[in-house]
């Protein structure tokens, strides 16, 4: 509710994105999204979405100049393990066959989806924003937070892939190797487009209208003091992550051990060749052929490192959630501090 | 003994096949044996040999006229039933059809049936009035005829063109009869007229042969068993096996001593006249003609009516005019006994022979030598009977076996004379002189142990819900009884090896460690009989079955060389102390036994015993409010899940590739009778709450411990199954109270927990089962009590600064010292931080334990220690041979980390690091200490620190001069010997060690107060 009368009574003003300006050479620069397409959003995730699951569904709309105008969504069905037949292709074009019919936006201009506690960096996010970015290259993912938003205030965010990013996935490179190349770290996996949420202004009007009449109850869900609840979940959240990590560099590291003693046996293998070749040479006899060194020690799988990177963009997103919620209760307690003392 | 085992062994797989081959045929036997009583056994009389044809085709006939039966009562099912068979038989006879073509009865049935069903299914009215079952049966009879009659279509074409008309039923079947017999013509009618001669003037054929039942009953034991065999030899008649005619000669006999004990004289002799002529014409082997004369025997017996009726038996058995003597008789027994085990030997006939044998030698005073050498024949041959070692004995079989046991035993009492033996070689057998001591080859230890095994297997194979179940376990009391008494015989000296009275001590402790002693259990309570009778039984009963329990293990203990009997007693011994809540001597007993640590060797029986027993110990506990041991204890079993195959309490319903069919009948053989077994819900039930009794609490203390450990798998799995339940109804099984109680107690509310464990349902399910009921109830309300309050005090103390213990008391209506002992046992044990303030009786909270958040914090902060620790790793491999200085020192670093982190938990979290802080303003590597704790989640810094690699080392050089400086000797001192060698900056290795141990010893020690005082 109160989700919803923010983005009416402040229908023209940006969102709270503090998308620096790492926009590089993108083809998209701004976003701006109709009320409708919220609106959409957030009943499609009160209807279907519970706890931990998510909801997706297709954004339609088109690109003026550098600007991305998102103008209509629709929600991909549920799915249900029944009908594993079911052609979510087929779907999509059928329903955007359909709304070109009735006349509205029916260009394909990305994806939304929900997210819970903010953990929304996965692999499956990544593998479908790319094949939506190589597709359609102004393609972007909403992500819509229901929790923060049922604190008070609508968190949306706009999301692209990072063009670096993108070579990679390109190329299908994920070792330490390529990545470190590419020079990407997690911060530059991602990259935030600014929002802007427009409405036209006939709604406006109607919504000024409204305004007077509704009666509806002022809620105060931004005042809301208790945190601890919101803390634990996201805690927790981290720790699961924190611990994959723990897993994943274990991995890591098991492999670089393997790989350093084989360099190590590799190495004595070439010495003790060489050393036995001066021998021959100097009783006259021929020197053993070199064999194909490669062929003898085979290098050990090094671990995707893709995951890893992932795990850390989502473990820097719980952190930095936790430091706005953290600063924002802090903000409150004081606020609240204050008030008892005056009233006292 | 090994005489016995091996002919029955040999047998056994001689006629396995055949045997095997009749068991799955068993259905369908009762009926044919049914419809023989019914119609046929009139011509049965008749009939001596025949060909296979006419044998198949009689089965036919058979099938087809019950079939027709079944269709006049409109009985569908049984319709149905009868018609597979008839296929089958069908199928059976198919060289027959080949050779003769199809039969014309056949098809007239495959066509009448068709037509009737066809019939039936327009009639839709009469199929809504049929009932479920028929309706069924209709409608798959009628899929499966159309099916099979298509492969016959043109006979019944041909058929239908030309049907019989006139001939009605009995005629037809009359027909097909004379067509297909080779019996002469007049027999038909013969039948016929005696059929209705019969029916006139007697009761009909069932009520006959049950007549003729009750009277064997009445005749003497040797008589009555060779009637009892016809009756069960008809059962099996229809098997196809060759020995068809004797069969239908026994048939005959029935009907001949009936019908002369009827007095209806003249159609029996008459009878009996055919039948001879016809033996003569055919010529039968010695055996059967031995046979005949006995049955003639017998019949000339009944007609005399009390006198001895050995005469003419003996004179078929031995030539006329012979002396009996007891070489004869023993040659004769040779004789009788070499047929054994072959494969056309009728072994009835055998039982038979060998009690004429017994009669004859009575008769003619042969002495007891003989008599017992025949009864221990008879007795092995009443064994033999059953040619599958798996298969059970009839029940009159058995019921013989245990007079003949009696009888051997009687006369082995009254005789002291008589000396037996397994292993006295059987020429050297003394039989006949009564001057001398008779010797005489056998063991009736062996027969007894087979005769209860044989009791074992009949439990096993009976419906336990049973009338018959309930027969069959009153002969308990007489196997007890020969198993005493053979006791007292082996007992006297000379009698028994120790080895001997080891093996029947077991049997006898086999058979009383499970009974609960309720007279012993009422003495102990001091209670009186309430009658008077009661009360002289009570007397008469004598020992206590704990005395006898004790004494028999005692001396198995003592003198037993096999270790199996030793486990076992041992098993049944813990068994018994445990049944009547002796828990200590139970207990005592299976620890110092050291079962526990071979028992896996052991073979399934014992290792069967063995679980029963841990069971049964566990339950023991239990009723001792010994809820851990009780949990211990039943753990094993429950864990599993296959409490029930464990107990051998029945089979697990598994796939086929999982066992064959041969595993299966080994393991069916392994199961416990019924009236042995342990209640398995009791068993699951007492599990789960001493699981709840123990879990609940231990969950509650360790909420927030990451690495919490469940006590109890299978209490986890009820509760998850509980939560996941989408609508939670009032508990309905034992599982569900459970649960809902676990879920009470959770929160402390004992009264909740207390009605879903103890109420109606409960009480008729579980606890009424114990003997004590009232006893176990008290203690698992008192137990509930304690562990809710417990409960209570983990989960809620963050509530309260502090609480009465008044209020506790009132709370959980516990006295006022229990709930003090419990307080203090938590706050000892530092489960709860708190103390008790004496002088109001009151408990206060520290308040020390951190909040679920805080908690979630430090399992983040040892999460990241974790991760970077590792992450370091990664940055040592980099580094190569230098890294590996540095590891080593990440270590350190780390665990001091911890043992602060550790300490923290624990007591005055904010107070040491104030301190801490405050000291870490001095040195300059306090400095860094201090920066590190400022930051507060300050992990990552020490990470970033870490990450400093070398110039964090020469900081520490730095520090340590400085440290040398200005800090003085006190400072150093308390840091121990580490530190200067760390000043030594190039010796890295000896700060490091330092910097791992003993830095941190003294940092733990008074470090901060020591160093406060230098400054």
């Amino acid at each position: 509710m109160a989700s919803r009368k923010e983005s009416m009574s402040t229908p023209t003003a940006p969102m709270a994105s503090t998308s620096s300006g790492a926009t590089l050479d993108s083809p998209v620069k701004q976003i701006q999204i109709e009320g409708l397409v919220v609106l959409k959003m957030i009943k499609h995730y009160q209807e279907e979405g519970q706890g931990t699951e998510v909801v997706q569904g297709v954004l339609l709309g088109l690109v003026v100049e550098d600007r991305l105008e998102i103008t209509n969504c629709f929600p991909f069905p549920q799915h249900t393990e029944d009908d594993a037949d079911f052609d979510e292709v087929q779907y999509q074009m059928e329903m955007m066959r359909s709304l070109r019919h009735v006349n509205i936006d029916h260009l394909h201009v990305g994806w939304y989806q929900s997210t819970y506690y903010g953990s929304f960096v996965s692999r499956a996010l990544l593998d479908s924003q790319f094949s939506y970015q190589h597709a359609i290259e102004e393609s972007v993912v909403l992500i819509y937070d229901p929790i923060k938003t049922a604190q008070g205030s609508l968190s949306l965010k706009a999301y692209r892939l990072t063009p670096k990013l993108m070579e990679i996935c390109k190329e299908k490179d994920f070792s330490a190797e390529g990545l470190k190349k590419a020079m990407i770290g997690f911060e530059h996996m991602f990259e935030e487009v600014p929002i802007v949420i427009k409405n036209s202004h006939l709604i406006n009007v109607l919504m000024w209208e409204l305004e007077e009449k509704s009666t509806v109850a002022d809620k105060h869900e931004l005042l809301n003091l208790s945190s601890s609840n919101h803390l634990e979940k996201s805690l927790q959240l981290l720790m699961d992550r924190v611990d994959d990590m723990s897993q994943d560099i274990v991995k890591y590291n098991t492999y670089s051990r393997n790989l350093s003693k084989q360099q190590q046996q590799k190495h004595q293998y070439t010495q003790r060749r060489q050393q036995e070749n001066a021998q021959r040479q100097t009783r006259g006899e021929p020197p053993l052929p070199e064999e194909d060194i490669s062929k003898m020690f085979k290098p050990p799988q090094p671990p995707p490192r893709m995951d890893t990177l992932l795990i850390a963009g989502q473990i820097n997103n719980y952190c930095q959630n936790v430091k706005e919620f953290t600063s924002q209760n802090l903000g409150k307690l004081f606020l609240a501090e204050a008030l008892q003392g005056h009233n006292s | 003994m090994s005489r016995f085992f091996a002919t029955g062994s040999d047998s056994e797989s001689e006629e396995s096949s055949s045997a095997d081959e009749i068991t799955p045929k068993a259905p369908g036997t009762t009926f044919t044996k049914q419809s023989l009583l019914l119609s046929d056994d009139e011509e049965d009389t008749k009939r001596v040999v025949r060909s296979a044809k006419d044998k198949r085709f009689e089965e036919l006939t058979n099938l087809i006229k019950t079939i027709r039966n079944a269709m006049k009562i409109r009985d569908m099912s049984k319709c149905l039933e009868e018609f597979e068979q008839l296929c089958r038989a069908f199928l059976k006879s198919k060289t027959i059809v080949d050779k003769e073509g199809v039969p014309p009865f056949y098809i007239r049935i495959l066509a009448d049936l068709e037509d009737y069903l066809n019939q039936l299914w327009e009639d839709k009215e009469g199929k809504k009035k049929m009932n479920k079952n028929n309706a069924k049966a209709l409608s798959t009879l009628r899929q499966k005829i159309r099916k099979y009659n298509r492969d016959y279509e043109t006979e019944i074409a041909s058929y239908k063109e030309n049907p019989m008309a006139s001939a009605d039923e009995e005629e037809e079947k009359d027909e097909v009869e004379s067509g297909s017999s080779s019996d002469s013509d007049d027999e038909p009618a013969d039948a016929k007229s005696f059929l209705k001669k019969k029916s006139a003037t007697e009761a009909p054929p069932p009520n006959a042969s049950k007549f003729l039942k009750g009277a064997a009953d009445e005749e003497s034991s040797s008589s009555d068993g060779d009637n009892e065999d016809w009756d069960s030899d008809t059962s099996e008649s229809d098997s196809g096996s060759e020995d068809e005619t004797g069969r239908s000669t026994s048939m005959a006999v029935n009907f001949l001593k009936k019908t002369s004990s009827e007095g209806d004289r003249h159609t029996s002799e008459k009878k009996k006249e055919e039948r001879k002529k016809r033996h003569k014409r055919k010529e039968r082997i010695e055996e059967e003609a031995e046979e005949e004369a006995q049955e003639e025997g017998e019949g000339e017996w009944e007609k005399v009516k009390g006198g001895v009726p050995l005469v003419k038996e003996k004179l078929k058995m031995f030539a006329k005019g012979t002396e009996i003597n007891t070489t004869v008789v023993v040659k004769k027994l040779n004789e009788i006994l070499q047929a054994r085990g072959k494969k056309g030997t009728d072994r009835a006939a055998q039982i038979e022979l060998l009690h004429a044998l017994a009669n004859i030698s009575n008769e003619n005073n042969l002495g007891e030598g003989i008599l017992v050498k025949i009864k221990f024949n008879i007795i092995a041959s009443l064994y033999d009977y059953n040619p599958n070692l798996a298969a059970f004995m009839k029940a009159d079989m058995w019921k013989k076996c245990l007079d003949c046991i009696d009888e051997l035993l009687d006369i082995l009492f009254n005789n002291d004379k008589i000396f037996i033996g397994e292993n006295i070689a059987e020429d050297s057998e003394n039989l006949a002189s009564d001057s001398q001591e008779y010797r005489v080859r056998g063991c009736i230890l062996t027969l007894v142990e087979r005769m209860d095994e044989e009791f074992t297997k009949i439990m096993q194979n009976t419906d336990p819900h049973s009338q018959e179940y309930v027969d069959n376990l009153k002969d308990e009391g007489r196997v007890c009884g020969i198993i005493d008494r053979l006791m007292a015989y082996l007992e006297m000296e000379t009698k028994g090896s120790t080895e001997e009275v080891c093996r029947v001590y077991l049997r006898r402790i086999m058979h009383t460690y499970y009974k609960f002693d309720y007279k012993a259990h009422r003495r102990a309570l001091g209670l009186q009989g309430e009658t008077k009778s009661e009360q002289d039984a009570e007397e008469s009963e004598g020992e206590d079955s704990a005395f006898i329990m004790d004494r028999l293990c005692k001396y198995i203990y003592a003198k037993d060389r096999t270790d199996r009997i030793r486990t076992c007693a041992i098993l049944c011994h813990i068994y018994h102390h445990a049944l009547h809540s002796r828990w200590y001597q139970a207990r005592d007993l299976m620890l110092m036994s050291h079962l526990q640590d071979n028992i896996q060797h052991a073979d399934p029986p014992v290792q069967i015993l063995y679980n029963r027993t841990m069971v049964q110990l566990g339950i023991c506990a239990f009723r001792q409010g010994m809820i851990k041991d009780a949990h211990n204890a039943l753990l094993d079993i429950q864990s599993s899940g296959r409490a029930k195959e464990l107990l051998g309490q029945g089979l697990l319903m598994r796939n086929m590739q999982e066992r064959n069919a041969e595993q299966e009948k080994i393991e069916k053989r392994r199961q416990v009778p019924f009236h042995m077994h342990i209640n398995l819900e009791l068993l699951e039930c007492v599990y789960l709450v001493s699981a709840m009794l123990l879990e609940i609490p231990y969950m509650a203390a360790h909420e927030f411990d990451a690495r919490r450990r469940m006590i109890s798998k299978q209490f986890h799995h009820q509760l998850r199954v509980g939560e996941r339940q989408p609508l939670l109804g009032p508990p309905e099984s034992m599982r569900e109270h459970v649960v809902a109680a676990s879920k009470a107690m959770k929160m402390g509310d004992w009264r909740t927990c207390h009605s879903f464990i103890i109420n109606e349902k409960m009480n008729s399910k579980v606890w009424d089962l114990f003997p004590e009921t009232q006893c176990v109830r008290e203690m698992l309300v008192r137990k509930i009590q304690e562990e809710s309050l417990r409960t209570y005090l983990f989960t809620y103390s963050s509530v309260y600064d502090s609480i009465s213990m008044e209020t506790l008391k009132e709370m959980f209506e516990l006295e006022l010292p229990t709930v003090h002992s419990i307080i203090s046992k938590m706050i000892i044990n530092e489960e709860l931080m708190a103390s008790l303030d004496q002088p109001t009786q009151t408990v206060v909270m520290h308040r020390t334990e951190p909040t679920s958040l805080q908690n979630m914090a430090l399992q983040l902060a040892e999460k990241l220690g974790g991760l970077v620790e590792n992450n370091e790793r990664v940055f040592d491999l980099k580094q190569g041979v230098y890294g590996g200085y540095f590891n080593r020192d990440q270590k350190g670093g780390y665990q001091q980390k911890q043992g602060g982190y550790n300490r923290d938990q624990r007591g005055s979290y904010q107070q040491k690091q104030g301190g801490y802080n405050r000291d870490g303003q001095r040195g300059g590597y306090q400095q860094k200490q201090g920066g590190y704790n400022r930051d507060g989640g300050g992990y990552q810094r020490q990470g970033g620190y870490n990450r400093d690699g070398g110039g964090y080392q020469q900081r520490q050089g730095g520090y340590n001069r400085d440290g040398n400086r200005g800090g003085g000797g006190g400072y150093q001192g308390q840091n121990r010997g580490g530190y200067q060698g760390g000043g030594g900056y190039q010796g890295g290795g000896g700060y490091q060690g330092g910097g791992g141990g003993g830095y941190r010893g003294g940092y733990k020690g008074g470090y901060q107060n020591q160093d406060r005082r230098d400054y």
